[in-house]
């Protein structure tokens, strides 16, 4: 729009509001909240109301309470093996998608894609129903004989929280591996096969390290989101799964400590960017160079 | 490239469908009860049954939170809408602050939304906004936002400057040359944009959850009566919106993806 500074005085103002508008809406609705949010996390609370004077208590009590440590700790892997899982069964699955041709292709990409649309809520409830006691997972096993009598294994514990995630989660790993794959161009693998390199050797030497890049991103994009559920856990979790996501809802709800709520809150962030950076520079290395 | 299928090819074939089966099941134990009925886990297949499909009819909370969170959705296209082609229009082809304020921008969606939701439940405490649904539609807009401004941008660094300047050179001015040449190319990634902002309002939960006040959204709603069990009308209510999901994917993958695919060949 060069041509703004035209001499219209309307147009002018126009584009003055618009300046103002398009510096104001970011800064008042997303940096405003987050920067009163951090301060929120140097102050206490006292028989119920917030103590606005600066403390470091929050911090010294995350760092030094026998609880929280060990439960970030623990979230933290419980993350880090649902992107391992989610990618372990995207990468094939999005190899496969491109070995397909044309319409096919983005068909069935568009098919294992479609599951996101649906509601989270209602997936988390139909897959606790899977995984219960009465559930269609205990009754396979114990039809094909792996099991004597149904389990309690996959239900109301940190294993029913992993694999809720893992299944809720596999579209977002498909995505970005899909998209390296895709984008490797056919001429490399064809001089592979000229070369006289069997499959699995261009699979090796070619594919496999160029679609790293995707795979960073798509482990990146998977811990977050894992990361950030409080609604899994919530729901399937029992007792015994504690998150992270977990307790920090509970400094809004029952515990009522909006505080030290915020401190944990700044170390959830702290983890999420290191893993957005992480994801980000490894995912772009070879990417660009290709 | 032989046309027998090799074992490789038959193993990426079952992992693939493997995943579509993992990934379907969720939907499909709904769908399965909102036409039989299920009693301790067994299905009674031989009366199927259109009852849930009634009493949904007739479950006036539930009817009442869907049409909530439309109203919501539509508020958030609109602002999301509205507000992420300015700032698109805005910053294309500008670079001070731009990298700064794209990445402000940008943070509510990279962040978890706990921390977004929570920020903003904070915030409107601080400025002495009552919870509303007007709090849930400023959430949803935050959280959208990111998506419509990038869509727009994206066709907007794609589409070509002499268009603009040819524009000007046969005497048009700003506003004919908006109207007439920049928002009809905009078009298609407006309407993108905001298919993907609908699709992210109607299913936000988590921030909701936080800023939202006596009124609930759907997905909110579900959320409470998850504690308790969920009626067999509420499978219907998710049957129904299966399938019109998917209806608006077949639409969006029918008429969206060929003509933006046609345009970026150009």
């Amino acid at each position: 729009m060069s041509g703004a500074g035209s001499t219209h005085a309307a147009e002018r103002r126009l584009s003055q509001l618009i300046t103002v508008l398009a510096f104001a809406m970011p800064v008042v609705f997303v940096l405003v909240p987050l920067a009163i949010f951090l301060v929120y996390s140097f102050f206490s609370v006292d028989q119920g109301t917030i103590v606005h004077a600066p403390t470091l208590g929050n911090y010294v009590r995350f760092f030094t309470d026998p609880i929280f440590l060990p439960v970030f700790w623990n979230t933290i892997v419980l993350c880090v093996s649902v992107a391992v899982i989610c990618i372990l069964l995207a990468y094939p699955a999005a190899y496969f998608l491109t070995t397909l041709k044309g319409r096919w292709r983005y068909a069935l990409l568009m098919l294992l894609l479609v599951p996101l649309l649906m509601s989270y809520v209602i997936k988390i409830y139909a897959i606790r129903s899977i995984l219960g006691l009465n559930g269609f997972l205990n009754k396979a096993l114990v039809a094909l004989g792996i099991l004597d009598q149904p389990s309690t294994l996959f239900v109301f514990n940190m294993n029913a929280i992993l694999l809720t995630l893992s299944l809720l989660l596999i579209p977002f790993a498909i995505l970005p591996i899909f998209l390296s794959l895709e984008r490797i161009p056919q001429t490399l693998l064809r001089a592979s096969d000229d070369l006289g390199a069997s499959g699995l050797q261009t699979f090796l030497r070619i594919t496999l390290p160029l679609s790293l890049p995707g795979v960073a991103s798509a482990a990146s994009f998977v811990f977050v989101l894992a990361i950030g559920d409080f609604l899994t856990p919530q729901m399937v979790g029992g007792i015994s799964g504690f998150t992270f996501g977990r307790i920090l809802y509970s400094q809004f709800g029952t515990a009522y400590n909006w505080p030290f709520g915020a401190a944990l809150s700044v170390a959830l962030a702290i983890v999420v960017i290191a893993a957005i950076l992480i994801g980000e520079r490894f995912g772009r290395s070879r990417g660009t160079s290709v | 490239m032989s046309t027998l299928p090799r074992p490789s090819t038959i193993f990426l074939a079952a992992i693939t469908t493997l995943v579509a089966v993992l990934l379907y099941s969720p939907l499909f134990v709904p769908i399965v009860s909102s036409f039989f009925i299920i009693s301790h886990g067994n299905v009674d297949w031989s009366s199927p049954t259109l009852s849930t499909y009634v009493a949904l009819a007739g479950n006036h909370d539930i009817l009442a939170a869907l049409r909530t969170t439309l109203v919501v959705g539509v508020c958030t296209v609109i602002l999301s809408v509205v507000s992420g082609t300015l700032l698109a229009l805005y910053y294309h082809g500008r670079h001070s602050g731009r990298s700064i304020l794209q990445f402000i921008i940008f943070l509510p969606f990279l962040m978890p939304p706990i921390i977004s939701g929570l920020a903003l439940l904070i915030f409107f405490r601080e400025i002495g906004l009552e919870r509303s649904l007007l709090t849930v539609v400023i959430g949803h807009t935050v959280f959208v936002l990111a998506i419509v401004y990038r869509t727009v941008l994206m066709r907007l660094q794609s589409m070509s400057r002499t268009l603009v300047e040819a524009s000007y050179d046969l005497g048009a001015n700003g506003w004919q040359t908006f109207w007439r040449i920049i928002l009809p190319n905009l078009s298609s990634a407006m309407v993108g944009g905001a298919i993907l902002a609908f699709a992210l309002s109607f299913d936000e939960t988590m921030i909701t959850i936080l800023v939202t006040g006596t009124q609930s959204t759907l997905p909110v709603r579900l959320w409470a009566m998850m504690r308790l069990g969920f009626s067999p009308d509420i499978n219907a209510l998710v049957a129904l919106i299966l399938m019109f999901t998917v209806l608006l994917c077949v639409l969006a993958a029918r008429f969206l993806i060929p003509r933006q695919m046609a345009t970026e060949r150009n």
